[in-house]
């Protein structure tokens, strides 16, 4: 087995095309008829932007416009004054267009490979291709044509150029495996957009395969196999049947409202970190934004942001997603997450220590102009505002006073806010779950984290690998936690969500449902996963595995009864 | 010649569209543009340049005209900085 980047998910399995390259050799002649040499370089860049807006129309069409975009990209660069410019005086000075095709080209991959920036590194690899498709151009080497290869073909090369994957027919190629390329490649970019299986950056792969061999592809695990053994080609070929029993399965559950088996409409929300995330929790089917992580918008800055800025970016997620509800989560600073140009103090002991809304309620100044964005905001859409890592009820009693005095600025200035904006809390601490009943009569809705109510309740770091099995949602206590949590908002009328990891678990979902949530918030990619486990359980068998895994003493114990239970 | 310093506030810096947009501003004016980042001058007209410079969201640039029409220049250039290059 060989193992490299999992760049597009799905399991391809078939027959190996090798695509080999041709050495791209030349002489580097002194040139004595510049201009004639200056002539044939125009005419190769001619060519090369022809071909280029061809593919590129060819991929907006049978692809899209933002796949076609990074051939874009290369018609701009090419048509720079300071690419082919420099190019041109190289010439001018005797070398051939070769040579200074390659001169230029490397000294801006060099450039921008050297950038801590992965955008910017990206532009290197456009840039090696621009070379060479102009060297190929120059040199009058044809690509191969991978447009009429078999079905059932695994297409195996060191790199993907663009004109190969515009070529690309998905009925018939079944997996891509390359020596490099990352995630954001355009190979990743394509393979992804045209839902092909692929495998990037496996080092020499290129050299460790033939023509005609087997291979398989595991896009989701970034797994490769040459000529399985029959037992892990039955195997495969069963994994490959489930992805695309699971994937037709779910493309039913788009567009759909979330329903359990017996009718009963639940919020599925997201979790995002920037305003562009809403856009993903848009094309993911989610039907609203159940924590947006405003930390960002503090971490990738050098200063803190004003209330402008933050405005704008709030304004920005909240206008994505047109009048559907967004929690906005106030600053969760402190612990593990650090800002420089705050000069938080080092603490012996950050997880207990001046972070969250304790941070916010001791530097109010700061809180202040996060407050006031956010009721900006609010004039534009449904907007929530919830405070991390509540212990006490005086903790939202402050938050109160402050946003009621901002609102009574805003009145006399006449700033528009949603006047009915509702304050919620995290319920994330062992302390707010024994006081969830107190905590009911002051908040307007709960949401449960369940990664820091299980590290609380657990007394334990997940990060410290020799007590790291002691942290699970599924251990009795975090469970018991959670369900006093649900009844305590259900009875005082107020509604209760989750944004932990555990809100997207197949097998804590019925457990919650026998609880009463009824607002999950999951990563948006698996919105319809969870949608569609949702869908198969009704209110009683979900009750009826609650009571059974309720009085269970152990976590395994509880983990083996919801995976036997498990619907699939 | 003039020159004003301003902020860069889209979300990516100064990445492949919005050093396009940029370059294709000023690009039709005679003045020579220059952006200044770091102690380093790069020209404005040129994407491979304004890309090399590596400018993320928050850096602050100036923006150098010099030529004939280099106020005009100038406030195209400033112009769209402060609207964000476009993204």
């Amino acid at each position: 087995m060989y193992q490299g980047i999992a760049a597009s998910r799905g399991i391809g399995i078939g027959s190996i095309c090798l695509i080999v390259e041709h050495e791209l050799k030349y002489d580097a002649v002194k040139i004595t008829d510049i201009e004639a040499e200056k002539a044939r370089f125009q005419k190769a860049v001619t060519r090369f932007t022809e071909t280029t807006s061809a593919m590129a129309e060819d991929i907006r069409k049978r692809i899209g416009p933002k796949e076609a975009e990074i051939l874009e990209g290369h018609l701009v660069m090419i048509s720079d004054p300071t690419m082919s410019g420099e190019m041109e005086k190289m010439i001018a000075t005797g070398q051939c267009a070769e040579a200074s095709v390659e001169a230029v080209c490397d000294m801006f991959i060099g450039m921008f490979s050297k950038m801590d920036d992965d955008m910017m590194r990206q532009r290197a690899s456009d840039i090696s291709d621009i070379k060479t498709s102009l060297l190929k151009i120059l040199l009058g080497v044809e690509d191969i044509d991978i447009s009429k290869v078999a079905p059932g073909t695994i297409l195996v090369a060191r790199d993907l150029t663009p004109s190969m994957t515009s070529q690309i027919v998905r009925e018939n190629v079944a997996g891509i495996i390359t020596e490099i390329g990352g995630k954001t490649s355009h190979s990743a970019i394509l393979a992804r957009a045209l839902e092909i299986p692929a495998v990037l950056s496996v080092p020499g792969i290129t050299a460790l395969v033939r023509d005609k061999d087997t291979a398989i592809v595991d896009g989701t695990e970034g797994d490769i196999y040459i000529n399985p053994e029959g037992d892990v080609l039955t195997k495969y070929i069963r994994k490959r049947e489930e992805f695309i029993r699971k994937q037709e399965e779910l493309k039913h559950f788009l567009g759909k409202p979330t329903l359990t088996a017996d009718g009963k409409k639940l919020d599925l929300f997201c979790n995002i970190g920037t305003p562009k995330d809403a856009r993903k929790a848009i094309e993911c089917d989610g039907e609203g934004i159940g924590l947006f992580r405003s930390e960002f918008l503090f971490m990738d800055n050098n200063h803190l942001p004003t209330e402008d800025e933050q405005f704008e970016a709030y304004k920005e997620a909240v206008e994505i997603m047109k009048g559907h509800t967004v929690i906005i989560r106030t600053l969760d600073i402190g612990g593990d997450k650090d800002i420089p140009y705050l000069h938080m103090q080092k603490e012996d002991n950050p997880f207990l220590g001046f972070r969250a809304v304790r941070y916010c309620l001791g530097n109010p100044d700061t809180y202040q102009l996060q407050l006031r964005a956010i009721l900006r905001a609010s004039a534009f859409g449904k907007v929530k505002i919830m405070l991390p890592l509540v212990t006490c009820v005086e903790e939202i009693r402050s938050v109160r006073k402050m946003i009621s005095e901002i609102k009574a600025d805003f009145d006399a200035r006449k700033i528009a806010y949603d006047p009915a904006i509702e304050i919620g809390c995290m319920i994330e601490t062992a302390s707010a779950s024994l006081i969830a009943d107190l905590l009911a009569k002051e908040a307007d809705f709960f949401s449960i984290g369940t990664n820091d109510l299980t590290q609380y309740t657990m007394s334990v770091d997940r990060g410290n690998a020799n007590v790291a099995y002691l942290y699970s949602a599924f251990q009795p206590s975090v469970l018991r936690s959670i369900r006093h949590i649900i009844e305590c908002g259900n009875a005082a009328g107020i509604p209760v969500g989750m944004c932990g990891e555990a809100a997207a678990d197949p097998l804590m979902i019925p457990l919650l449902i026998s609880f009463g949530l009824e607002e999950y918030s999951v990563n948006p990619v698996l919105v319809l996963t969870a949608r569609c486990i949702i869908s198969k359980w009704t209110k009683s068998e979900a009750d009826a595995l609650a009571e059974q895994v309720m009085s269970l003493s152990t976590e395994a114990e509880v983990v083996s009864a919801l995976k036997a239970a498990a619907k699939d | 010649m003039v020159s004003k310093t301003v902020k860069v506030t889209n979300e990516q810096g100064m990445h492949m569209r919005p050093a396009s947009v940029m370059s294709q501003t000023v690009t039709p004016f005679t003045s020579s543009v220059k952006v200044i980042f770091n102690g380093n001058t790069y020209d404005a007209k040129s994407v491979m340049m304004l890309m090399s410079a590596c400018i993320k969201c928050g850096a602050e640039i100036e923006i150098q005209c010099d030529g004939p029409d280099e106020n005009d220049a100038l406030k195209a250039a400033v112009d769209l900085v402060e609207s964000g290059l476009g993204d």
